[in-house]
């Protein structure tokens, strides 16, 4: 996210502040992630107790930027050079970060990104350098969490830098404008999966039931220990895979006929399924 | 009007980028899996800077950018190094142009990486930025790093990466299919989310319940849940470290936990926090 940088650095001149640093010897916390649609990093934070609020990890940017829009909802109020300071910020997976300010403008990046339907997820800011230098931070994208390790450091503060990054930002503006006029805007709206309470196991080429949830779906419809799953509704299924493969779009209320084999007889049964994890 | 530009411009411009990536077969760096250690520098801008060899050219400074889904080269580096010819006109939108390269050979410290995905574009900030801190030739992200366990640590200004085995998706084809699906006058359904293994309860919250967590609402006979010793009525405050604030995030939750991996649970009972292991088996 190199665009905001000069920016935000530019407009935010000669702003005089100390960052503490980190409280020495606390430990690391491990910090859930996502990796989105468009393969940014993304973080959870509540706010002032508010959100949680999607931003990405971001070391293209200077500082946590949030537009307006969030500053609003988090209650944090810009002071009139644009920066709000926050009373709490907490990262998902339990990381207090003490005197965290943020840059409230309304970037084009993240008004764009919010306007296709991309990442996902509607995404609310991003954490740069004057957060981000707080901290020892492993990224590992085989794993599901990030690594936070305080330092007993003080980051060099933001310095002026001059030039006229600001007119670059504005090139995007239409583009934001003709992102909106081309798609339908994002619906991050989410449903659970429907739940049918099977176990199974997966051996040679074959799902096999293992145990069927008392009073479940799958236990109404018939469904036993010991079956064996060969297809769902017109997909054969051999593996784990080609389960949660054929289940993808499988809402709450929707009806699948499974075709297993029970003492060697082929049977077809239908299952409904029902609320569920 | 194609809109992989427009997308490439937002992502480029914006986060970089997302031209046609390729598969790579080589995603490990040569050598061993030790860790290899990166100096930076730290721009007075704040960004990190990195050496790199392209094609055995260079070096070449470029920004190290984490919020970059997409590596960039801009045109003078890109022509020197062989990344394009001396007329090589890439498609255009706004008078930014854009083209989708192959860097053959990539280095960094002691790590070479061949095949890495670039753009070629002159990024209005990069150049607004060399002005600033000296000459940049580009930006690395996504591509890069997404191969290595690295951890970054800005005391020392250093990387460290291990080999990870990650080899970097390409985000392109995936995005397109979504703003294909996405064009005005298409319907756009919700995402359904599904639990990664079997658990065995359930949770709501009421619509004015404006408090962290869900109440469990079942628990399932026979199942984990229930084998780990969630009750009805405990409020279910994080699952795995993630908060757990409503439905949906509870299942997004259960989406990352692995069946066979024990899982901690912090619930809320009688007024008690407590934490729970939870073992979600293979089951849906």
């Amino acid at each position: 996210m190199i665009r905001y940088c000069l920016v935000t650095v530019t407009i935010g001149l000669g702003m005089a502040f100390a960052l503490k640093a980190a409280e020495p010897a606390a430990p690391a916390v491990e910090v859930p992630y996502r990796l989105i649609g468009t393969n940014h990093i993304m973080v959870r934070a509540k706010i002032n107790g508010r959100g949680p609020f999607n931003l990405i990890m971001d070391t293209g940017a200077p500082a946590v930027i949030i537009p307006k829009f969030v500053a609003q909802k988090a209650n944090a109020k810009p002071n009139d050079k644009q920066w709000a300071d926050f009373e709490s910020f907490q990262l998902e997976g339990g990381l207090k970060v003490e005197k965290v300010r943020a840059r409230v403008e309304d970037i084009p990046q993240i008004e764009g990104m919010n306007s296709m339907p991309i990442a996902g997820v509607e995404l609310h800011g991003v954490i740069g350098y004057e957060l981000l230098a707080r901290y020892r931070i492993q990224y590992d994208l085989s794993r599901d969490k990030l690594v936070f390790e305080p330092l007993a450091f003080e980051p060099p503060p933001l310095v002026p830098l001059g030039g006229d990054g600001a007119s670059a930002i504005q090139t995007l503006g239409p583009i934001v404008n003709l992102a909106k006029a081309l798609f339908e805007k994002p619906n991050y709206a989410t449903q659970a999966r429907g739940f049918a309470g099977i176990e199974y196991e997966e051996k040679e080429g074959e799902v096999r039931i293992t145990r069927v949830i008392p009073g479940s779906p799958a236990a109404q419809a018939g469904l036993q220990s010991g079956d064996i799953i060969k297809a769902l509704k017109t997909d054969t299924i051999a593996s784990a895979r080609d389960l949660h493969k054929a289940l993808a779009k499988a809402t709450v209320g929707s009806k699948w006929r499974f075709t297993i084999i029970r003492n060697g007889q082929e049977q077809e049964i239908v299952v409904e399924l029902g609320k569920g994890l | 009007m194609r809109p992989q530009i427009l997308l490439a411009l937002f992502t480029t411009a914006v986060l970089a980028g997302l031209l046609p990536t390729h598969a790579h077969d080589e995603p490990r760096a040569k050598g061993d899996d030790k860790p290899i250690v990166i100096p930076f520098e730290l721009l007075k801008s704040r960004h990190m800077a990195l050496q790199v060899k392209i094609n055995d050219k260079g070096p070449y400074r470029v920004i190290f950018d984490t919020g970059a889904p997409m590596n960039l080269v801009n045109n003078r580096t890109a022509k020197e190094t062989g990344l394009v010819g001396q007329n090589d006109k890439g498609a255009s939108l706004f008078g930014i142009g854009v083209a989708s390269k192959t860097i053959q050979k990539f280095q960094v410290g002691a790590i070479t990486v061949e095949g890495m995905p670039t753009m070629v574009i002159d990024h209005p900030t990069v150049e607004a930025l060399s002005k600033v801190v000296g000459r940049l030739d580009g930006l690395i992200g996504y591509p890069f790093f997404a191969r290595y366990k690295m951890t970054i640590d800005y005391e020392k200004k250093e990387m460290t990466l291990v080999p990870n085995g990650v080899v970097p998706g390409d985000t392109m084809q995936l995005m397109m299919k979504k703003m294909m699906g996405s064009m005005k006058g298409a319907k756009i359904e919700p995402t359904i989310l599904a639990p990664a293994g079997l658990w065995g309860f359930w949770v709501d919250k009421p619509q004015d319940d404006t408090k962290d967590g869900v109440i469990v609402t079942e628990v399932m006979p026979e199942s984990p849940a229930e084998a780990g010793g969630l009750k009805v009525g405990d409020r279910l405050l994080t699952l795995d470290g993630r908060w757990t604030d409503s439905v949906s995030d509870t299942v997004l939750a259960t989406s990352f936990a692995k069946p066979g991996q024990p899982v901690t649970l912090v619930v809320q009972r009688n007024g008690r926090e407590m934490k729970l292991q939870v073992t979600p088996r293979p089951g849906f």
